[in-house]
């Protein structure tokens, strides 16, 4: 590993839903930078704030208090963008041309092909695909003859690797995956974890992306452990069961905290 | 269950609402077309009947001679004198026309020409000032002093017959209520006044005319009328109080039914489109409650139930939209009554026939849009609960598709088959049916053209242009059934207005071309105003005018065509000057030649009847009227000098004028002169009849837009009421881009997410609306276009093709849909474009 360099990165990021009794802490003052070049996994039970982290961190939520940059990879240092305090329309662009995005479902807008939905956030922004790159992308995540299929009449898995290569092709400067694999079975995740793993190692991606599952995060360079909107642990080269090992002592402890609070 | 479906419809309160304009809109103008022609009724019968007429004495019609004297005032007399009368009062009739500003009479029928003498019956009702008492005053119809742009203290101009005119100081305005069927007077006088002007324009103008009619007043109706016609000979008619209103009532009666058939038949095109939105939403509310459906199925609730549900809900919908609806009606129609030209005293009726009508119509159209929905609902499987994805069934359109080709194919086999024989009603009513079938089985088509035709166009243009345009033209053909609905509702009214357009733009381009081929471009047309005659000083003139070079007097009147055998035909027949024809008014000759002095000009219609051609002698039998009101029938016979295409102008058989038999009844409303600079002539023939307010000069595009103008009027009412139907449709369009919007939360969601701005989405939902408006309106003009083509087949018997397509009224009807669709996408898009991407991606 060399020097670690931010792709991503966020200060102080609260966010709180709801006043009085009612006020859930979903984030609690996380500090937290995402590396160029590396696959980071979310790991931490239901509930924690991995989605909710996420979504502050592509400016798809605003977050109550804190700050969070994004730094961009094509112009040096000097292009970072904080999203705070950015408008709807440049937030939209920012998504449309630096950031890439996986979610765990209905991903694709059902009345566009495979291609045009691989094609959509360039279309939108009113460029030109990169023909080679796409092919590229398009062979790497085994679609080729898929292409002028509708959504629905590919496999859940075929719509996840559809979804993959559109979060790729516009060479974004982070992919934000949330759940990538939770509605795939085990054989079609792990087509979804290997793409994602192999973007990062063969075309230098940065990805971030939110799981339960510890064999996803086994495909990550880097873990972090989030709890009660905190970010409590973080691992770097795990496997499987190093990090099955740490989800059972969080959980442990999780269950000793919640037994505490609730003799108190 | 019910509770459970109520509570449902209320938290879907913003999609219901729009269904329910559509239902309150289809009601409300049924609602108001009753209320209208029920008040309508309800006015003449009520507020316009006299109550101080016991009997109404008239001259027998053999007796009433042309040159008659009328009553005698000797006759008043002699009435009042009978016991039990109270009040006895000759009324005096005769030719008054009020002149414009201009000058000159108006041009149309109404209000009228005739003048009376006052009194204080209850003809008379004051609307402003007092009634006219000497020399000198007089007192005006209201609405024509209004057209005339006169008032209460001003002077008024009068035109009386053989050109005489008098001034006089108007002192009263009033509104006037006839005791029977009578000419409606503009004008009133004093009585000795109106004995000393007016005169009708058969009377002698020596003589002092007398009573037109008389009205007498008592107490015992039956026992006065017995003796006033026992007082009267044979040569008076006379007639009760009572029968008099009855025969008001009733003809009060059929008007305001010939009104309510009007309307209603426009009420039910646009109920029709109501259908369409109606059912159209209802499909969509059941799709988006599905899994909820299934879960009633799941808990147990038994097919029955759910369908029973649906309809229940569309019952209360239909309730609760009839009711407003009824209300809407009740004051629109009421708002309508005010905009009526209706003589004095407007009463307003609402029937209880107007309300249930409206409550009926409402819950009958939404029971029946909605029963088809009930059906889909109820067969939803238990187990779609567990589905994401679950769908309610559809019906498959084969049987649609299959309905409406067969509709299609019969009613242009109808049309077709009317072609081989002679248009007669029969084969008229064909025709019209065929095509009324086939537009019918255009809209039963209207899904599959949207597969057919849309889908291959969004496959073109989505390929080539950007995601907004792809996006929006996919969208559109995504439910073909849904967008079909909503373009066929937009259809429905569309399609009329362009057959009507059609229509009308053959009927005018087909007078402007006779118009134009019959007058020459330089000619001046002197026309009688008010639907009068030209008189013979009124020839004289113009033929004095200097430097008139041709002058045609056509006389237009009715003759018998009596081929060598057989039975004889009524023709129309034109007169005039042999050296007219052909200058100063030009014939469309099919064959043989023009010269009157050679013969005569047969319609190549008749001829091609009759049998007849060039060089056949025919006798043409001429009814003369006779003091009796008989016929001589004086018979000339003349040699067939050319054939002629039959026009406005020069009707029928055109013949030499000094073949026409002394004494044949004729009119002549126009002359046409030519001749010099039409400038100078112009200028010369409007100043030798300056004075005379009955003659008006005009040139040839004057003449052709007088001649336009009634058609220009029924097509702007029809359009007008059509607009309903339009109206109904456009909330059509809104409903289903709102709950399409609604439908499409998630990928709306993700597409916010990938980048797409909200004015990108605004943009894509507006598109689609302009899309499947545009395909309404394109639908609706072709068809529309094509069942004119039928309809001016109907009535003027040309080929269906030779229709003159009304490109500006399509134009502007395309560019209209245009903003329909932008207009209907605005909250839409609103609603799009603040989809929450959060809510739309998340997992639940
Ligand atoms: N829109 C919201 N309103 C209120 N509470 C929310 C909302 N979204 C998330 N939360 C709460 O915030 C916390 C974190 O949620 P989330 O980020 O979705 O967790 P995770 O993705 O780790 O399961 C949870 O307690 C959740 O209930
Ligand atoms: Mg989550």
């Amino acid at each position: 590993m060399t020097s670690f360099e931010a792709a991503v990165s966020a200060e102080d990021l609260t966010k709180r839903y709801g006043t009085g009794d009612a006020q859930v802490t979903a984030l609690d003052a996380v500090t937290v930078a995402f590396g160029r070049g590396e696959l980071t996994a979310i790991m931490g039970p239901s509930g924690s704030g991995k989605s909710t982290l996420m979504h502050c961190l592509a400016g798809l939520d605003t977050p109550t208090s804190g700050r969070v940059w994004l730094h961009g990879a094509r112009h040096g240092s000097a292009d970072r963008v904080e999203l705070s305090g950015l408008r709807d329309d440049a937030l939209t662009a920012l998504r449309r041309d630096r950031m890439g995005f996986v979610f765990q479902a209905f991903n694709l807008l059902p009345t566009l092909t495979a291609w045009e939905n691989i094609t959509l956030p360039l279309d939108l922004a009113g460029r030109k695909p990169d023909l080679g790159f796409a092919d590229t992308v398009v062979d790497a995540v085994g679609l080729r003859d898929r292409l002028h299929h509708r959504p629905s009449q590919l496999s859940g898995g075929q719509q996840q690797r559809v979804a993959c290569a559109r979060a790729l092709v516009s060479r974004p400067d982070v992919v934000f995956a949330d759940e990538p694999t939770g509605a795939l079975d085990s054989r079609a995740g792990a087509e979804v974890l290997g793409f994602l793993r192999r973007s990062v190692d063969e075309l230098g991606q940065t990805v971030v992306m939110v799981t339960h599952d510890p064999v996803a995060a086994g495909y990550a360079d880097r873990v972090l452990f989030l709890a009660d909107g905190a970010i409590v642990d973080e691992l770097r080269d795990p496997s499987a069961d190093r990090v099955l090992d740490r989800v059972r002592g969080l959980e442990s402890a999780a269950r000793g905290r919640a037994g505490v609070g609730a003799g108190a | 269950m019910l509770r459970a479906m109520l509570r449902d419809l209320r938290a879907h309160l913003g999609r219901v609402a729009m269904t329910l304009a559509a239902i309150v809109l289809g009601v409300g103008f049924v609602v108001a077309t009753w209320v209208v022609s029920d008040s309508a009724a309800a006015t003449v019968r009520g507020g316009g009947q006299r109550t101080d007429v016991s009997a109404l004495v008239q001259l027998e019609r053999r007796a009433a001679d042309p040159r008659r004297p009328g009553i005698a005032p000797e006759v008043v007399t002699r009435l009042a004198a009978l016991p039990g009368v109270s009040r006895v009062e000759g009324v005096r009739s005769g030719y008054a026309a009020l002149v414009g500003a201009d000058g000159k009479l108006g041009t149309t029928y109404w209000p009228g020409t005739a003048g009376t003498d006052w009194d204080g019956s209850q003809r008379f009702e004051l609307t402003a000032g007092r009634g006219p008492q000497r020399a000198g005053e007089v007192a005006l119809e209201y609405q024509a002093a209004a057209e005339a742009g006169i008032s209460v203290g001003g002077r008024a101009r009068i035109l009386l017959t053989e050109g005489r005119d008098d001034t006089a100081t108007v002192v009263g305005l009033f509104a006037y209520h006839p005791s029977g069927r009578e000419f409606d007077p503009a004008v009133a006088y004093d009585g000795d006044t109106a004995a000393r002007l007016l005169r009708s324009q058969d009377d002698d103008p020596a003589a002092v005319p007398g009573f037109d009619r008389v009205e007498v007043s008592g107490a015992a109706e039956d026992a006065l009328v017995a003796a006033v016609r026992g007082q009267l000979g044979a040569d008076y008619e006379v007639r009760s109080g009572g029968e008099l209103r009855e025969e008001l009532a009733r003809s009060a009666d059929s008007d305001a039914d010939v009104i309510r058939k009007a309307l209603l038949t426009f009420a039910a095109v646009a109920l029709m489109a109501g259908v369409f939105v109606i059912a159209n939403t209802f499909t969509m509310l059941v799709t988006q409650r599905t899994r909820q459906f299934a879960l009633l199925r799941a808990v147990g609730a038994r097919r029955a139930q759910v369908r029973r549900a649906v309809l229940a809900e569309a019952v209360v919908l239909g309730v609760v939209g009839a009711t407003v609806g009824v209300a809407l009606g009740v004051g629109l129609g009421l708002l309508g009554m005010r905009v009526l030209p209706i003589v004095g005293t407007v009463r307003y009726a609402v029937s209880p026939w107007a309300i249930l009508l409206g409550y009926a119509v409402g819950i009958v159209v939404t029971v029946v849009a909605a029963y088809g929905s009930a059906r889909r609902a109820a067969r939803v499987s238990p187990m779609a609960a567990l589905r994401t994805d679950a769908a309610v069934p559809r019906r498959s359109l084969v049987l649609r598709t299959v309905l409406g080709v067969v509709a299609v194919a019969g009613g242009v086999a109808m049309i077709a088959l009317t072609r081989a024989a002679e248009l007669d009603e029969p084969a008229r009513i064909q025709a019209m049916a065929g095509a009324v079938l086939a537009w019918v089985g255009v809209l039963l088509m209207a899904p599959v053209l949207v597969a057919g035709v849309l889908r291959p166009l969004a496959r073109v243009l989505g390929a080539r242009g950007g995601p907004v345009t792809r996006i929006a033209l996919r969208n559109a053909v995504r439910d073909p059934r849904r967008t079909a609905a909503t373009a066929s509702a937009l259809m429905i009214g569309l399609s009329l207005v362009c057959a009507f357009a059609t229509v009308g733009q053959t009927l005018t381009a087909s007078l402007t071309d006779e118009i134009r081929t019959a007058v020459p471009p330089d000619a001046v047309v002197v026309r009688a105003a008010a639907f009068g005659q030209l008189d013979d000083a009124a020839r004289a003139t113009a033929a004095a005018v200097p430097g008139v070079g041709a002058l045609a007097v056509p006389r237009l009147g009715g003759a018998e065509l009596l081929p060598a055998s057989g039975k004889g035909v009524e023709v129309q027949f034109t007169a005039l000057d042999p050296a007219a024809l052909g200058t100063a008014l030009r014939p469309r000759v099919t064959a043989g030649g023009s010269d009157l002095r050679g013969g005569v000009l047969l319609d190549e219609q008749r001829a091609a009847e009759a049998g007849l051609k060039v060089g056949d002698e025919v006798r043409l039998r001429f009814g003369a009227a006779d003091a009796a009101g008989g016929s001589t029938g004086a018979e000339v016979r003349a040699r067939v000098a050319g054939l002629h295409r039959s026009s406005e102008l020069l009707r029928g058989v055109v013949l030499d004028q000094a073949l026409l038999p002394a004494g044949v009844d004729s009119y002549n409303d126009s002359m046409y002169v030519l001749g010099g600079d039409p400038g100078a002539l112009r200028a010369g023939v409007e100043r030798v009849f300056a004075a005379r307010p009955d003659v008006v000069v005009l040139d040839r595009e004057e003449l052709l837009d007088e001649l336009l103008a009634p058609f220009q009027l029924v097509l702007g009412l029809v359009y007008v009421l059509l607009g309903a139907a339009v109206v109904i449709a456009v909330f059509g369009v809104v409903n289903t881009l709102a709950l399409s919007v609604l439908e499409r939360t998630r990928e709306l969601g993700v597409f916010r997410a990938l980048g797409a701005s909200r004015p990108l989405v605004r943009r894509t939902v507006r598109r689609e609306s302009v899309v499947i408006s545009l395909y309404g309106g394109l639908l609706g003009i072709g068809v529309g276009v094509l069942l004119g083509g039928v309809m001016q087949y109907v009535i003027l018997a040309n080929p269906v093709f030779d229709m003159s397509v009304p490109w500006s009224t399509a134009g502007v009807a395309l560019a209209g849909m245009a903003l329909v669709g932008v207009l209907a996408a605005l909250w839409p898009a609103r609603r799009a474009a603040r989809a929450d991407i959060l809510a739309a991606i998340a997992t639940e």
